[in-house]
């Protein structure tokens, strides 16, 4: 494969998916510089959540590379076996669900849930697997009284930031957010949009941010893409997206949200 | 030719009740189980005169491997006397016409039923456990499939979670016998219903550890000088059995695998012939 | 043998079996002879041989007796001898149209492809405890329902009427050997043609017949395992528990977790079916004799949302000896497994929960001595009361415990 331009941390180009008769996602492309955060803007059923499934490896796509820079590596994780993508998920690519309930084990305690990625990675120190996990549950504000509660018995926004908690425990490489306060009482999601603002800034982690709010979106990310439809229909600075959108959907989707915004 | 020509042509199983093809079976299987320490590794289980839960596994394994110059020695719970135990051994006995002993230093083959013996076993010697149940993982899944990808996987998080839980809940690890262990670095493994008293004695050991599931048609094994560890926390020490101030009523013994008797308010060795043995050597 | 307590294990075993022997074989009644189980408890007998997966009636018929009764029992010294034969030979494929019927019954068609045939059965029995005088072979019931029914009506099976006006013979419409079509007598015994050709020629069946001859799964060569093939779990089916069989389809069918429905019968057959071998010297095929067995096609309706609604799909139910439950429950459950696709739990418990030796003899072997393990046990509850009362922050009681480390 020629020489990839420095200067992006993931290239996905010519992302597809079918669903049968159903377009999951057409033709997708896009780059992420290291330590941004690109949004994937689009209503339900535009194709942004097959998009991010394909790249955590939930889906397996019909076309397209996702090119993911790890070091000196670039490693195309379309071209992964089912074992190599498992692995990637332990330590590498982490990916935050829009209901709490698919990324957490709800039988088991707060703490539980992000020492697993821990053991996974190797950590077999019980006094230092509960210091990190303590760590990032004062992280997340998440009362550490709570840490050995079962994540069941946990509010919604409560399991948001547990599953924050746990996906940043191994400091990833690629964070993926499906629609991450979708769902959530509209007080509630605002702390948590605040905290997932802060880690990122923070850890500096490259992330993709799929959401249908603008509110997230220009919240959340510096550079976004419209998709409608499984196609991208237009893409640039997420300031410039919200100011000035040039397709007629943008323009749709940016008039709906300033309603609310 | 006679159906009866044919039949006797075949052979049958004059000797260790199975015919010799039942047999290479078998050791085929345990031949990959040595070869691949702590895999469960399926088999063609028969039906045999014990019951599906009774040693099953553990009677076709022995029957595959004893040979005519073989010593038998047949325990259960660490005594050669208890009724499964007697049954065992005569079956094997009159099927293979060896000899048997009740001391484990003296034979070369010892089936057992939750115990290693107290004795220190070596080279040329062969323990087969019997297995109730061989699936370490069972706390954690029981989607058969799950299961094999774990073990392919050397995916073992979930076992190590489950003992984490374990530990905040109670303050101590609770697993009681068939303590999982990772073996030779690679799969872990469940150690039958053995005590965690026994479970330090399969590491580097000496001997060839064979392990007979007839139920679940799985044999493993653990070949002589392999690596047993118990998945312990670093920092939490794995914890034997041990009660304060207990010693067996009859020998003495402290540092032994001791079980209760309300009635006489003490303790006793499990291992009946290595305490009768103790008796014997400060009487005499 | 090295101390003396060592040979108590023996003198007890000894001792049972003495018992077990004079209990079994005295009494004042005269000895059970083996024609008495064939002939009177031949169902018995039918459902050892089908949990054992041998054909043998005689052997059969000893082992029930040598068990009391007791029907694993039976099958599992049927099993156990059977591990210690050689295999002499393969049998050659029989197709299950070669049926020689017995009894054959189509629940879906009122009028279906070749004869219906009630048959011996005591479906339609009345269940009024007899008085217990023993019938004869001629003997002609005085009420309807005595238990002479169901041998007069196989014996009316190639006449059209009946005289109660039960059986098959007798109501208008409800057709009996020989009058539908026309055939009467031993070939339409043999071959009596399926309601799936029918719906086949209808376009109605999905399809599931395939070009090459795989070898079937021998499941006791190699241990079985979700994802194995369709004749690895009939095969498994075949040898499984009846009761096991019929409440697994129960429990699926109206239990919490169980999302099956009941389906509706094609085909109920009791008959018998050749068995040939290559001879070894003349190379040729020979028939060595037959076995009876319980054949039972089910039409499945597939009300799923990825499924074909346009068509019927076929579970395929087959066991030894006349065991109608079992068959039934076995292609009810047959096509449930099928259409499940290994999605949910299914197939792990037909497979892995279903054989009956396996499940009792696991069950009872809690009734062997556990001591050892139980003393851990006990070992553990006094750990985690000792750590609960240690005011332990965030460390483990564990870690204070010096004393209790191994080496």
């Amino acid at each position: 494969m020629a020489e990839p331009a420095p200067g992006w941390a993931l290239r996905v180009t010519g992302l597809s998916k079918q669903f049968g008769r159903v377009t999951g996602c057409q033709d997708v492309g896009f780059e992420v510089a290291p330590g941004e955060a690109l949004g994937i803007i689009g209503e339900s059923g535009s194709g942004k959540t097959t998009v991010l499934r394909c790249i955590a490896g939930d889906v397996e796509p019909e076309a397209g590379t996702a090119l993911l820079r790890r070091g000196p590596d670039v490693v195309n994780l379309f071209a992964l076996d089912g074992p190599e993508r498992r692995a990637l998920r332990v330590s590498t690519i982490a990916i935050v669900y829009q209901d709490p309930a698919q990324g957490l084990n709800l039988r088991i305690s707060a703490g539980g849930n992000i020492a697993e990625p821990l053991i996974a990675a190797g950590w077999r120190n019980f006094g230092r697997i509960r210091a990190r996990a303590r760590e990032l549950l004062a992280r997340v504000d998440v009362p550490l009284d709570r840490m050995d509660d079962l994540v069941g018995t946990f509010s919604g926004g409560m399991r948001q930031r547990v599953q924050l908690a746990k996906a940043v425990a191994n400091n990833p490489a690629l964070l993926l957010l499906d629609e991450p306060t979708t769902g959530l009482d509209a007080a509630i999601a605002a702390g948590v949009l605040d905290l997932i603002r802060d880690l990122l800034e923070e850890t500096r982690v490259t992330a993709l941010v799929v959401s249908h709010d603008m509110t997230v979106i220009s919240m959340l990310s510096s550079r976004a893409v419209v998709l409608r439809g499984g196609r991208m229909v237009e893409a640039g600075l997420t300031d410039q997206l919200l100011e000035d959108p040039q397709d007629a959907y943008s323009q749709q989707l940016v008039a709906a949200a300033r309603g609310t915004l | 030719m006679t159906v009866a020509e044919l039949a006797a042509s075949a052979g049958t199983g004059e000797f260790g009740h199975l015919d010799e093809q039942s047999k290479r079976e078998i050791r085929n299987a345990l031949l990959t189980a040595v070869a691949v320490p702590g895999y469960q590794v399926p088999f063609a289980s028969r039906e045999m005169p014990v019951a599906r839960g009774w040693g099953s596994g553990g009677l076709q394994v022995t029957l595959a491997v004893i040979g005519p110059q073989d010593t038998i020695k047949v325990i259960d719970q660490g005594d050669d006397a208890g009724v499964n135990a007697a049954n065992l051994r005569r079956l094997i006995v009159a099927s293979t016409g060896v000899s048997d002993t009740t001391d484990a230093r003296a034979a070369s083959i010892i089936q057992t039923r939750h115990r290693v013996p107290e004795d220190p076993l070596g080279p040329g010697q062969i323990l087969v456990l019997q297995v109730p149940v061989p699936e370490p993982l069972r706390g954690v899944e029981r989607d058969m499939r799950e299961l094999r990808r774990m073990h392919a996987e050397a995916d073992y998080s979930r076992i190590w979670v489950s003992l984490y839980e374990d530990l905040v809940r109670n303050g101590v690890i609770t697993q009681s016998t068939g303590y999982p262990v990772l073996v030779g670095g690679r799969y872990v493994m469940a150690t039958t219903p053995i005590p965690r008293w026994d479970v330090p004695r399969l590491h580097q050991a000496g001997f060839l550890s064979l392990f007979g599931a007839g139920r679940e048609k799985r044999v493993f094994a653990v070949p002589p000088h392999t690596s047993v560890e118990p998945l312990a926390f670093e920092d939490v020490p794995f914890q034997v059995e041990r009660t304060e101030g207990a010693s067996c009523l009859l020998c003495g013994a402290v540092e032994a695998y001791l079980v209760e008797v309300p009635a006489r308010h003490g303790w006793i060795c499990s291992d009946a012939d290595w305490c009768w043995r103790r008796r014997e050597a400060a009487d005499g | 043998m090295g101390y003396a307590a060592a040979r108590g294990g023996l003198d007890a075993i000894l001792a049972a079996e003495e018992l077990m022997r004079a209990k079994r074989d005295g009494g004042a009644s005269p000895p059970l002879e083996i024609g008495q189980l064939t002939e009177r408890l031949n169902l018995a007998v039918d459902r050892v041989m089908g949990e054992a997966g041998l054909w043998a009636p005689d052997l059969a018929a000893r082992a029930l007796r040598q068990a009391e009764g007791d029907i694993i029992e039976a099958a599992h010294l049927l099993r156990a001898y059977r591990s210690t034969r050689p295999r002499l030979a393969a049998g050659l494929v029989t197709h299950a149209d070669e049926i020689e019927i017995l009894r054959r019954i189509v629940p879906a068609y009122r009028v279906p492809p070749g004869p219906q045939l009630l048959g011996r059965t005591l479906d339609y029995v009345g269940r009024l405890l007899d008085d217990g005088t023993p019938s004869g072979p001629a003997r002609r019931p005085a009420t309807v329902g005595g238990n002479g029914q169901a041998s007069h009506a196989h014996r009316l099976a190639a006449a059209d009427t009946d005289d109660h006006g039960h059986g098959q013979g007798g109501h208008p419409g409800h057709p009996s050997a020989g009058s539908t079509d026309g055939q009467s007598g031993d070939p339409a015994r043999r071959s009596p043609g399926r309601l799936l050709d029918l719906l086949r020629g209808q376009g109605m069946i999905r399809d599931r017949r395939r070009d090459d001859d795989p070898e079937p799964h021998d499941v006791t060569r190699e241990p079985v395992r979700p994802g194995v093939p369709r004749s690895a779990r009939l095969s498994v089916m075949a040898r499984a528990e009846t009761g096991a069989l019929v409440n697994l389809w129960y429990r699926n069918v109206l239990g919490p977790d169980g999302y099956i429905h009941e389906i509706t019968l094609g085909e109920v057959r009791h008959g018998r079916l050749p068995v040939r071998v290559t001879h070894p010297v003349t190379g040729q095929p020979v028939r060595l004799g037959s076995v009876r067995v319980t054949e039972v096609e089910a039409i499945e309706d597939l009300d799923g949302p990825d499924e074909d609604r346009g068509v019927f799909d076929v579970g395929y139910g087959l066991c030894l000896g006349h065991n109608e439950r079992k068959a039934i429950a076995m292609a009810n459950l047959d096509i449930a497994v099928e259409r499940d696709g290994g999605q949910g739990a299914l197939e792990q418990s037909v497979l892995m929960t279903t054989d009956g030796l396996d499940a009792s003899g696991f069950l009872e072997h809690l009734k062997l001595p556990h001591y050892v393990t139980f003393r851990s046990m006990v070992d553990r509850k006094a750990a985690i009361r000792a750590a609960a009362e240690r005011p332990a922050p965030d460390q483990p009681a564990a870690q204070h415990q010096a004393a209790a480390v191994s080496q």
